[in-house]
């Protein structure tokens, strides 16, 4: 089913929560609502659920405004951070619950229920865990029990509370995938809350930035990342270097490097941004390192000022195939170190040492006002 | 602790240990020894007596209503102080403290002043023929108010621990508020409602101060078993006195046991129980 927020806010006391939030849920998405911890994505999620009432603003479901609708009509399925598993209640049991509790008519044979609890263990990959308690059971099983009683009910909106948040990196990282299997299997719409920009990216179709109770950006997982529509999603959604503006003669100037107007790393078709104060912000990636060789070779001095910024290798790390290079660059503060990330080839080729001269170049940065 | 030498850490246990015989263990074996100092027939003579066989009746009576009562009293209220934000919730958490605070002798006299002769309800309750006070309603109201806390206090931390999610997945997946209370939140809670049980029940049966304020001390008809104790001892006959109360005695053991055993069985318990207090 689809889901809808018209003007949504809620506060705790004077703190804002939730502010004006406006969103669309199409169904069968896969989206993220990604921010720092009480940015109010949890409390987004608890009024989409209905266990948290809006102060203003409509919950829409399919359409029709549900804002009233009790939990337990929504059709929802609800998965805590901490599983909330009833721990006096075998894995079958817990899987079994919403079942039976459904009033007599409704209700399926017990047979019926056995069949379906031994379907989604299977489906959860537990299939032989059934008669087991949730205390013998490991943090990641714990979550797909969760899941399984979840799904149980056959909801048409699954709600997701930072579902990976308390399981460690590597099984972490199976269930992400598991669940993006998952998702293209059912198709039940899905929510999750998420402060791990990595896991937004990786596993959802569409993310939504939140930033202290409002909706800094939705759009997927590429867009946010490199089309950030301000200077809390740029710096939220990955490493950036932040390098001031400086304006000098009409021209913009990032430390000694002219950055011409109207290219296409602006944002937002180019208008020149107001003097005097805004910001550039470049991710690691986006910063080349030359050798020194490499800077007198032709073209340099070709434009009005140089071609490219001179520095110092503070600090060299090795991550695998890619490299982190701190770097010191020449009229810039110490204490602010640009971070460059390379490729390993391009490592070994330049033989970077600490102490090393070197000269940089911007491939991509965008400017916000600072 | 290994700072502390080992003289001072026996000096401590040993201390520990005299203050616990002294106080605890001595005067429960006089209970039992003066009970039964003239020999078993005595002993059951005493507990067979008419009169004393009233008395522990009523205390049975009073313990049946009051329990139950404390039960549902303390459920609800720990669920609404543990599950929900609500004004006025200090002063409910003050309110159900109350009775810890106030001397029971007190407890006794405000029933007194609100249904005796001369209290505010007397007149009206006289015109309609209704005894409160030097009654059973009088023994059982007053054996409400200082029981009063016991469930609640025991549930509130237990039920703060556990959170909200359980109920709230119990909704998510389409239970009814009563479902949810009977097949989530009451299992989640049982031990600490059992224990809670056990220390209402003790003080229920062994409360002497409110009781013995409002119940005129009619023999055979409005003595509990702790005023049953205080006439037979008044009236010298010790060994009945004595054997009377080794079933208060025993009562005490059995819930000292059944404590212990709770507390063996669900380790939780003993941190919400700690935190209680």
């Amino acid at each position: 089913m689809s889901l809808a927020l018209r003007g949504v806010s809620k506060r705790f006391g004077a703190l804002a929560a939730v502010e004006n939030v406006d969103l669309d849920v199409p169904t069968g998405a896969l989206l993220a609502l990604l921010g720092p911890s009480g940015c109010g994505k949890t409390t987004l999620l608890r009024i989409m659920a209905g266990l948290e009432l809006p102060e203003t603003g409509q919950v829409l479901i399919d359409g029709v405004d549900a804002t009233d609708w009790p939990t337990r009509d929504r059709q929802i399925g609800f998965v805590f951070q901490h599983y909330a598993l009833f721990q006096h209640m075998s894995v079958a049991d817990n899987v079994a619950f919403g079942l039976r509790v459904r009033p007599r008519r409704s209700r399926p044979s017990a047979a019926a229920i056995q069949r379906k609890v031994d379907e989604l263990l299977e489906l959860v990959q537990l299939g032989s865990a059934g008669a087991r308690y949730p205390k013998e059971l490991s943090g990641g099983q714990r979550q797909r029990v969760a899941l399984a009683r979840a799904l149980a009910v056959e909801p048409k909106l699954l709600l997701l509370d930072e579902p990976f948040g308390a399981l460690d990196t590597q099984v972490r990282q199976e269930l992400r995938r598991w669940l993006r299997r998952l998702h293209d299997e059912l198709h039940v719409t899905s929510i999750f809350v998420t402060h791990d920009q990595q896991e937004a990216i990786e596993v959802a179709d569409r993310i939504v930035v939140l930033n202290r109770g409002r909706v800094e950006q939705v759009g997927e997982p590429g867009e946010v990342y490199d089309a950030p529509a301000s200077a809390f999603v740029h710096r939220f959604l990955g490493q950036v270097n932040e390098l001031p503006v400086a304006w000098r003669e009409g021209r913009a100037y990032l430390g000694p490097l002219e950055i011409p107007t109207g290219q296409a790393g602006e944002p937002r078709g180019g208008a020149a941004p107001t003097p005097p104060k805004s910001v550039a912000l470049v991710r690691p990636h986006d910063l080349d390192i030359l050798g020194l060789a490499e800077e007198a070779g032709p073209g340099a001095g070709a434009a009005a000022g140089p071609a490219a910024w001179p520095a110092t290798v503070l600090a060299v790390r090795v991550i695998g195939p890619i490299v982190r290079v701190d770097l010191a660059a020449d009229g810039r503060s110490a204490d602010a170190p640009l971070e460059a990330e390379i490729s390993r080839e391009r490592f070994d080729t330049l033989r970077l040492c600490v102490g090393q001269r070197v000269s940089l170049t911007l491939r991509r940065w965008r400017l916000h006002p600072a | 602790m290994s700072g502390v030498p080992p003289l001072g850490r026996w000096l401590a246990i040993a201390l520990a240990l005299a203050f616990l015989g002294i106080f605890l263990v001595l005067p429960l074996l006089v209970v039992f020894t003066s009970g039964l100092a003239h020999g078993v027939g005595a002993y059951v003579a005493a507990i067979a007596d008419p009169i004393a066989r009233a008395a522990i009746l009523l205390t049975l009576l009073v313990a049946a209503i009051a329990v139950p009562v404390n039960v549902v009293f303390g459920v609800t209220a720990a669920w609404a102080i543990a599950k929900f934000e609500f004004r006025g919730k200090s002063t409910l958490l003050t309110l159900i403290d109350l009775p810890f605070a106030v001397s029971p002798v007190i407890a006794g006299l405000v029933f007194i002043l609100m249904f005796g002769s001369n209290g505010w309800f007397g007149p009206f309750l006289q015109q309609h023929h209704v005894r409160i006070v030097f009654a059973v309603p009088g023994i059982v109201l007053a054996t409400l108010f200082v029981t009063f806390p016991f469930v609640a206090r025991e549930l509130i931390p237990v039920m703060q621990a556990q959170g909200r999610e359980d109920e709230e997945t119990a909704l998510s997946l389409g239970a009814t508020g009563w479902q949810t209370f009977w097949r989530v939140t009451l299992p989640n809670i049982r031990w600490g409602l059992l224990y809670g049980v056990l220390l209402c029940n003790a003080r229920a049966m062994g409360e002497f101060g409110a009781v013995s304020v409002v119940s005129g001390h009619v023999r055979g008809l409005t003595n509990t078993i702790p005023l049953h104790v205080e006439i037979l001892y008044n009236e010298y006959s010790y060994v009945a006195a004595f054997a009377v109360a080794s079933l208060l005695a025993l009562l005490a053991l059995a819930t000292l046991i059944g404590k212990s055993l709770l507390e063996w069985r669900q380790p939780d318990l003993r941190r919400a129980a700690r935190g209680a207090r």
